[in-house]
């Protein structure tokens, strides 16, 4: 059940990576199900045949921004909670909905994928705002936000600039 | 994408369940595709989410979780 | 039971007769508890009935997958001695001191050469019909009784084999790559010296052929409810496709029919109930559902639906109200061709209210009875057991396990038709009066191995040895084994690289050691069949040669690689090679790990003075252990100080006097009246419990703790109760009539009401034992007094097993039995005056009757009480409905998922005393499993914290399902997470879950999976 859990943010994270989700899947055999099995690996290996080769090289940022997101404490701790808050309730003995749990987590997915994607393309060297939309593939006003963001958490700051535009830096810690 | 590609997948068994269904496909001879290698823990609770990300980044092009 | 025990020169073995899941259950148990075991079963493999069934009520787990480690544990335990295809001709000898001799079948197969390739079953050219899927399929005359079988040990079939009967053949032989077959094999006779004998033989299906009316023997499609097992199985016959057996069609309409050879009084059937066809008909009901696509109509044709145990209740509201099993009150009357030719069936039924009818259903699964066959019954007057009415073995209720030969245990459905969780009991408990019958020779016969002292070589630079198995032609036909061995070759850390053709016979074991010593090797790779059967015996083999088990990695090349890609034998190479390659990528980082001993304090607190209670305490001060036994009230003996008789008429009151006699007289008892827990804390071996008792608190240590707190009986609020005298509940009106005979003299009717608070939406259970009670009392009042009216106001009557007699009796001394329904509940009213007036819808007449009588007795549901505060202070689950929640419902019935606790009584589940003396005996056994031993053995894939990084948030903690990782304090850090390694199960969920990544596994620790997942990768 943990693993459901920790699958769906998975699920979510190669979306936002835009690594087609079928690559990652999930299934059940029990030890009386050899056939099962069997038809799953095929099935599964068809689906990925169709998908074509993975080109690891390609995704390395976003690879990298996924996994920041699954080292970072925040996430752990949520996926971690899942079902004692939605199961069984909180210290108040209160109960989250599980729907309004999702959304929890798609939010904290997003903000913690985008800060990590700014982080993991500033390891290259300092950047702009519009280097940074290059690299990332986000737009302006969400590059400007996570900035702040990452800025708050002490990961990133300003270094200099390039002519009127701001260079923003990785922090060594 | 050409008909021929056969993809290489990570596939992680948990011992009780998925590995010893695994092993049944082989007593009764089912066959499937050599597309998995498979890594075994005790329990599918183990799969770090970052086992996951480690086999695409590594080059599989896929990763599965039996539990 | 302590006078025996002290008999000085008792033998320390027990024979098991059965290796059914009770047989294997008793073997395990004693095996653990210090005793050496031969388990003789009949046939070529253990596992019994169980490895044949589907799935198991209520938790719909996989049988095969619940049952199969048991077998593999039981199979290579180093006190267990298995004997296959044997029978017991002869018990000589008393109580302490038996010989057995046993007689051995030739299996024409020698054990020790056989690799179960499989190979003389591909050669054999004679099929017969294989019997472990019930006639469905074929096997050959060389054949292994089902692939998870242990022992995996393929045999003959001498009635079959063609050269047997013509001299001719012998193909098996020439095949055979090990040179196992051995047709001049004979039968061999031993004679062995044990202390105690359990008798486990099981059941046999009854054979519904005797019936014309069913048709089994004529139609194709009518079939047992245990070849419908097998169709549904994944490794039956159809391989899990729903078909029937005439066409393969998949049936759109199944019928189940129940009572097939029980509750029936003709000659050929038997007069008792089965107790386990109601539910396994609608298990396979809710499961035959899942395994099409298409609708599929199900049908259950019953009597009374008798879902008496735990969670059954639930299951049987579910298949009614989710799944929309159909379930249809009725008598069968017959089945007959839907039309001339046809292959489908009618059946010709009357309902409830007397209605003929006629259903036409594709398929029909009778739901057959269980009996005891005819060769136990031979065994049991070989041995001089005395059986009851209906063939079972005589147990008195106070004595579930005690067969009628003093040092002769019975358990299982051999004493009484039962399902799994109750032989599992029984076994527990025939194992634990074994034991304590034995006490004195504890440890004398085990045996224990000794290993060289490990190589502190480890340490240094890996040097791999790999052992590419050729399994015969099981790998080398398909993977290049040759390529793969020069492949390992050429891989990091590798020292040495062999070639062999069975890496698991006994020469090869030797070569291994040889090759460890003279390459100075210190990580060992096979690459061959699987590690779940395989693994033990290389750790085995290398702990031989001064190396830490756990230095040792399994490539799994034959069952998940030849067997599997037969077609494509160069890709199965190139699979072969990566597989390889990981397992020496994980086995470079692979490290020594000690075997964990954790200190015990060898005794037990049982809470709860019941009956359950006393006799956990008995059992285990027998066994010499130090016991507490701790009860509420001022003395002991709990609920049953209430039950005047069992319903099989014993007297309880001198039973009770006779288990406090005892208690007092046994100096390993502490036994604390007017006592209650205050705190407790600790773990398995070193718990530690604060006890209140007459005022006084007290620290108690103890290594167990058995939680045995009964349960109560509602005070309904409902058909006023509690407003006039003359509506009483459980055992209030016997009270009342032996007080005042009077009031029984002056009374001219007297109605009880079934299921008062149980069976209901906010109790969705059955109370069980409360059928049996208002029937005992019925026929007590109608023995008394013949002119009494006697009303039974039920729903389903539930005299399961041999209670069914109670029911008969109570119907032929002419009670009355008015069945209503929970929508139409029966109103009870006074008019001031002196008679109750109960007006019910009676539902075989369709109308409202009125009942004018003089008492009502009311059978309310049996209800957990203040559980929840033992359930925090010992980390344990509690159900829906407030009762323990056992580790698991079938196999581990008094265990929990948290060592070291166990569960015995009505705190479990409402059930009759021999059930709750059964399950206490049970309750002593696994605990005695724990106390027998001068430490806590751990096995040591365990999770590790690392308390640099760890920030005590205690995620860890409460994602573990076993209570085994907690927060404790450091002294100026707060608090920081730490295994408690006597309870960890390795499944690594802490580890996957810490926020932190503050925690690896043992064995399978971060580095190691990541080594092997780069490995993998690599070839690319």
């Amino acid at each position: 059940m943990y693993t459901q859990k920790r699958m769906r943010v998975i699920d979510r994270l190669l979306d936002m990576s835009g690594i087609d989700r079928r690559r990652v899947q999930l299934r059940w055999v029990s030890a009386a199900e050899g056939q099962l099995f069997a038809n799953y690996i095929k099935e599964l290996s068809e689906e990925l045949a169709g998908l074509g080769p993975f080109d690891a090289s390609k995704f390395s940022l976003r690879l990298s921004a996924i996994e920041s997101v699954l080292n970072s404490p925040r996430m752990r701790w949520l996926i971690g909670i899942d079902r004692q808050v939605t199961e069984r309730g909180n210290v108040y003995s209160e109960k989250i909905d599980s729907a309004r749990f999702e959304q929890i987590l798609q939010a904290v997915c997003e903000t913690e994928y985008r800060n990590a994607l700014i982080l993991a393309s500033l390891r290259s060297g300092p950047k702009t705002v519009r280097e940074l939309c290059a690299a990332t593939g986000l737009e302006v006003r969400e590059v400007s936000s996570r900035l702040v963001d990452v800025e708050k958490m002490g990961a990133a700051e300003l270094h200099g600039y390039v002519g009127a535009d701001p260079k923003f830096i990785r922090t060594a810690a | 994408m050409s008909d021929d590609f056969e993809p290489k997948a990570l596939a992680f068994l948990c011992n009780w369940c998925s590995y010893a269904g695994a092993d049944l496909a082989g007593v009764s001879r089912f066959q499937y595709p050599p597309t998995i290698r498979v890594l075994r823990t005790m329990c599918s609770g183990r799969v770090e989410p970052l086992y996951i990300t480690e086999g695409l980044k590594s080059g599989f092009d896929g990763v599965f979780v039996f539990g | 039971m302590s006078e025996k025990s002290r008999i000085k020169s008792s033998t320390g073995a027990v024979m098991v007769v059965g290796g059914g899941i009770a047989g294997t259950q008793a073997a395990l148990d004693l095996a653990g508890a210090g005793f050496f075991v031969y388990v003789v079963e009949s046939s070529p493999t253990i596992g019994g009935v169980m490895a044949q069934l589907d799935k198991t009520f209520p938790t719909n787990d996989c049988s095969m997958c619940i049952l199969s480690p048991k077998l593999v544990e039981c199979g290579r335990h180093l006190n267990i001695r298995l004997m296959t295809m044997s029978e017991v001709a002869k018990v000589e000898g008393e109580a302490g001191n038996f010989v057995v001799s046993v007689r051995e079948k030739p299996r024409f197969v020698d054990a020790e050469k056989c690799v179960a390739c499989g190979i003389c079953a591909e050669k054999c050219p004679k099929k017969v019909k294989d019997a472990f899927n019930e006639g469905l399929g074929y096997r050959k005359a060389a054949y292994v009784k089902y692939p998870q079988a242990v022992p995996l040990k393929y045999l003959l079939d001498e009635e079959n084999c063609i050269y047997f009967k013509n001299g001719k053949c012998r193909a098996c032989e020439k095949f055979c790559p090990t040179g196992a077959i051995d047709f001049n094999q004979k039968e061999k006779e031993h004679r062995l010296e044990v202390g105690a004998v359990i008798l486990a033989p099981g059941f046999n299906s009854f054979d519904p052929a005797v019936f014309d009316t069913y048709g089994y023997a004529k139609f194709p499609n009518v079939i047992t409810s245990l070849e419908f097992e097998r169709i549904l199985s994944a490794s039956g016959p159809f391989e899990g496709h729903l078909a029937r057996p005439s066409d393969g069609k998949e049936p759109k309409k199944i019928a189940w029919l129940q009572c097939v050879g029980s509750r029936d009084s003709h000659s050929c059937a038997h007069s008792y109930c089965s107790g386990v066809c109601c539910m396994y008909a609608i298990k396979e009901a809710v499961i035959a559902k899942e395994h099409t696509k298409a609708p599929l109509d199900t049908a259950i044709f019953y009597m009374d639906m008798r879902t008496y145990g735990k969670d059954f209740e639930r299951y049987y509201d579910r298949a009614r109200q989710e799944a929309g099993v159909r379930f249809i009150r009725s008598r069968v009357h017959s089945i007959e061709p839907a039309a001339p030719g046809s292959e489908d069936l009618s059946i010709q039924y009357v309902d409830e209210k007397g209605t003929p009818r006629v259903e036409v259903f594709d398929l029909v699964v009778l739901s057959t009875g269980l009996e005891v066959s005819a060769q136990s019954k031979a065994l049991a007057q070989k041995l001089g057991i005395e059986l009851d009415s209906g063939g079972f073995a005589d147990a008195a209720s106070f004595s579930p396990i005690s067969g009628s030969r003093p040092g002769v245990f019975v358990c299982g459905a051999f004493s009484g038709p039962k399902d799994i969780p109750s032989s599992v009991m029984e076994a527990s408990a025939a194992s634990a009066a074994s034991a304590a019958l034995l006490a004195g020779a504890r440890n004398s016969l085990t045996r224990s191995k000794t290993y060289p002292p490990e190589d502190p070589s480890v340490h240094a630079e890996p040097r791999v040895g790999v052992f590419v198995c050729r399994c015969g032609v099981n790998i080398a036909s398909v993977v290049d084994v040759p390529a793969v061995r020069d492949y390992a070759r050429g891989l990091p850390d590798v020292a040495y690289v062999a070639e062999n053709m069975f890496t698991c016979s006994q020469d090869t074991q030797k070569l291994i050691i040889e090759a460890i010593k003279e390459h100075r090797l210190n990580r060992i790779v096979v690459a061959a069949c699987t590690p779940r059967t395989h693994e033990p015996l290389f750790q085995e083999t290398i702990r031989e040669a001064g190396l830490n088990p756990y230095l040792f990695e399994f490539a799994n090349i034959r069952d998940q690689d030849s067997w599997v890609h037969q077609g494509e034998p160069e890709k199965a190479t190139e699979k072969a090679k990566d597989l390889v390659r990981m397992a020496v990528a994980k086995a470079a980082f692979l490290e020594p790990i000690e075997k964990l001993q954790a200190p015990l304090i060898q005794s037990a607190l049982v809470i709860g003075g019941g009956v359950a209670g006393m006799n956990t305490a008995l059992n285990l001060s027998a066994q010499g252990f130090k016991t507490y036994l701790l009860e509420k009230k001022e003395q002991l003996g709990g609920h049953a100080l209430e039950i005047a008789k069992t319903w099989k008429g014993e007297d309880v009151f001198a039973y009770i006097e006779e288990l406090k006699a005892k208690i007092a007289a046994e100096p390993n008892i502490e036994a604390l009246t007017s006592a209650e827990l205050v705190e407790a804390s600790g773990f398995v071996g070193q718990f530690r419990s604060t006890v209140r008792a007459q005022g006084r608190e007290r620290q108690i240590e103890h290594g167990a703790v058995i939680l045995a707190t009964g349960a109560e009986a509602l005070a309904p609020s409902e058909y006023l109760y509690g407003q006039t005298d003359r509506v009483t509940r459980w055992h209030e009106l016997e009270k009342l009539f032996g007080q005042q005979p009077e009031k029984l003299d002056s009374a001219r009717a007297v109605a009880f009401i079934q299921c008062v608070g149980s069976r209901e939406p906010r109790r969705p259970y059955c109370s069980k034992i409360c059928c049996t009670s208002t029937m005992r009392q019925a026929i007590e009042l109608k023995e008394k007094k013949p002119d009494l009216n006697v009303y039974v106001l039920y729903r389903d009557i539930r005299t399961y097993g041999q209670r069914e007699d109670l029911y008969t009796r109570a119907r032929e001394l002419g009670v009355l039995f008015i069945r209503y329904n929970p929508d139409e509940k029966p109103v009870v009213s006074t008019d001031g005056k002196e008679k109750l007036k109960i007006r019910v819808v009676d539902h075989v007449l369709g109308r409202m009757v009125e009942l004018a009588v003089d008492y009502v007795n009311l059978a309310s549901a049996l209800v957990p009480e203040g559980l929840g505060e033992l359930a925090r202070f010992f980390k344990v689950p509690l159900n829906q409905d407030g009762f323990f929640l056992e580790a698991h419902m079938k196999l581990r019935p008094v265990d929990f998922a948290t060592d070291g606790v166990f569960v015995a009584g009505l705190a479990h589940y409402p059930k009759p005393l021999e059930e709750s003396i059964a399950q206490a005996g049970a309750a002593a056994a696994r605990a005695s499993a724990v106390l027998a031993k001068p430490w806590v053995e751990v096995e040591p894939i365990v999770s590790v914290v690392d308390q640099e990084l760890c920030i005590g948030c205690g995620m860890c903690e409460l994602n573990c399902s076993f209570g085994a990782i907690r927060l404790h304090e450091v002294k100026g850090k707060g608090y920081r997470a730490e295994t408690i390694s006597a309870s960890c199960k390795g499944c690594g969920v802490c580890a996957a879950s810490c926020p932190q990544k503050a925690i690896d596994m043992k064995h399978f620790r971060d580095c190691q999976i990541l080594a092997a997942i780069h490995a993998g990768a690599h070839g690319r």
